[in-house]
């Protein structure tokens, strides 16, 4: 993506870039007083970011069992002491992904992944050779609950023909398995909503629940997308725009929320 | 009250080959290093393990070749790298994994703590996971509908781990604990266990306990032994005591990459060392870990 990224920065006057865009993208898709289960990277990035513009009443879980933390310091991951500072409750599995995720009350989980296919179904679990052979990677963890659970499902991934193929390697985390409904999959949680990447934004608000083009991101071409997507999109006449970044949006992401660039390169 | 505090190496002596260990720690926090050294060094083998997020206590039990089944949610040491050792033994088929979700298995070992038999949940449905499960491991998952509203759900087999190993930083002789920051799934999997087995960190006077007893999350009476140990969890975490160790990390995360330097690595810091207090020495002694010791403010 360096290349894209290369473009975008040449392109933006103000040098902003496919990260920033991205996760500014995500910011948007949370609305005030609603509850998110995030990961640690820029589905925290763009909650925090969120919660310093237009939703100061954000609350925030982490599966580990942390809500509503202030960190000051980055983190390398969820077991990482520095993302639970300044939380206000400490528990578990059973009250994060249990009490509030299972009992249905997240709004939104955002969740990453090594794929996302056109149903929007997650592969967090394994990779196959040319032969079938399998490379198992981290799996689910809290991942197949937050996408099965969840009422809107926010996946965040780089944009690539490998990562966003047909189908999925494994299905980890269910989206509209093979078109179906969420109902008709016995599953309670609304289902994937947004696939932000750094080329664009998808969504599943069509009746054969496949990922369609939401807006592209400027610097972006039609025939790039389609070149680094595994599966046929639609794509609008005329082309929607995601919308940058506001100037107080990247003061917050570059100096306060991520100064040393830790998930915004 | 009763003195449980034992050695290490007792209690693992304690342990049969064959047995079903849940293990307490979530990537690279609070992993029971001490206790998961001390199997390898008495080499107890054929075993299973269960938790949540796996980290590097399980990825070293299965690096040394003692694991023959995994039940787990699962696992990564954070930006440090994948579990290898684990993902190698799935790649190859050394292992039986049942592979699920964070929540099925705090369910499953809720299941187990309160003695029922199973628990129905709403994740793994039309999952993978599921479907690979439903085949290959039965005993541990089926479909199943709500009696009442018919709705579906997967109905999951409560766990009843034969010993469950818990770290924690304090606890006092009778096993009464406190967990500082996040407890991921340490409480169901604690009282699930038909044997619970704390290791902390540090050793208080039950009246330290007593004076706010509401922080207690694992009670004495349940507990059988205690381990005192010290950066017992090394290189991992302990919230409130010490941070991990990154450069230890960083040089695991390059020896499990292959079975050979796995094999150079359980060498030079698990068999090689007599003890935990040999193996603190040789990953820098008191000077290294007073470089990660946590400051009070923050707690790492």
């Amino acid at each position: 993506m360096a290349s894209i990224s290369a473009e975008l920065q040449e392109q933006a006057a103000s040098g902003i870039t496919a990260s920033e865009i991205m996760v500014t993208a995500a910011a948007h898709e949370v609305r005030d007083g609603e509850t998110a289960v995030v990961g640690i990277g820029l589905p925290q990035v763009a909650c925090v970011l969120a919660r310093q513009t237009h939703a100061p009443r954000l609350s925030m879980l982490l599966e580990i069992g942390v809500a509503d933390m202030s960190p000051v310091d980055i983190a390398v991951g969820l077991a990482d002491s520095r993302i639970f500072y300044r939380a206000t409750c400490w528990s578990g599995f059973l009250d994060t992904l249990g009490m509030n995720l299972h009992r249905g009350v997240v709004d939104v989980g955002f969740i990453g992944g090594l794929e996302v296919d056109r149903f929007g179904n997650v592969n967090t679990t394994l990779t196959k050779d040319a032969d079938g052979k399998e490379h198992y990677f981290n799996g689910s963890a809290g991942g197949n609950d937050v996408a099965s659970l969840a009422n809107r499902v926010v996946v965040i991934v780089r944009h690539g023909k490998r990562k966003l193929p047909d189908a999925v390697a494994y299905l980890t985390s269910p989206g509209f398995v093979n078109g179906r409904s969420r109902r008709d999959l016995g599953l309670r949680g609304g289902g994937p909503h947004r696939v932000i990447t750094d080329m664009a934004v998808l969504g599943f608000d069509n009746p054969s629940r496949t990922a369609s083009l939401v807006s592209m991101h400027p610097g972006i071409t039609v025939e790039q997308l389609l070149d680094n997507t595994g599966f046929p999109l639609e794509i609008p006449n005329p082309v929607p725009m995601t919308p940058l970044p506001s100037k107080e949006e990247l003061r917050l992401l570059r100096e306060e929320i991520d100064p040393g660039k830790m998930y915004l390169r | 009250m009763p003195d449980k505090v034992k050695s290490v190496a007792e209690v693992v002596r304690s342990i049969p080959d064959g047995s079903h260990i849940a293990l307490g720690g979530f990537a690279i926090a609070r992993n029971a290093i001490v206790f998961a050294h001390e199997v390898i060094r008495q080499q107890k083998k054929t075993l299973t393990l269960s938790q949540g997020v796996m980290g590097m206590e399980t990825d070293l039990l299965v690096g040394a070749g003692l694991v023959s089944k995994i039940i787990v949610g699962g696992g990564s040491l954070d930006r440090f790298g994948p579990v290898r050792c684990i993902n190698r033994a799935r790649d190859n088929g050394a292992i039986v994994h049942i592979d699920s979700s964070s929540l099925s298995l705090a369910f499953g070992y809720l299941a187990g703590a309160l003695g029922i038999s199973f628990i129905p949940i709403k994740s793994l449905l039309a999952s993978e996971m599921m479907e690979r499960l439903e085949t290959a491991a039965p005993d541990y998952l089926r479909r199943g509908k709500c009696p009442f509203t018919g709705e579906d759900f997967v109905f999951l087999r409560g766990i009843t781990p034969d010993v469950s190993v818990v770290h924690v930083p304090i606890a006092d002789s009778n096993g009464n604990c406190w967990i500082h920051g996040p407890r991921w799934e340490n409480e169901e999997q604690a009282k699930a266990g038909k044997r619970l087995i704390v290791v902390t960190e540090e050793l208080v006077p039950t009246e330290y306990i007593q004076r706010e007893p509401e922080r207690t999350v694992i009670p004495g009476h349940r507990v059988e032994a205690v381990i005192h140990q010290p950066f017992g969890a090394h290189p991992t975490s302990v919230f409130g005591c010490y941070d991990y160790d990154a450069e230890h990390l960083k040089l695991y995360a390059e020896c499990h990459k292959t079975p050979e330097r796995m094999n150079q690595y359980l060498q030079d810091y698990v068999f090689g060392p007599r003890d935990h207090w040999e193996y603190l020495e040789k990953v820098g002694g008191l000077r290294r870990m007073n470089e990660i010791k946590a400051e009070a403010i923050f707690g790492y």
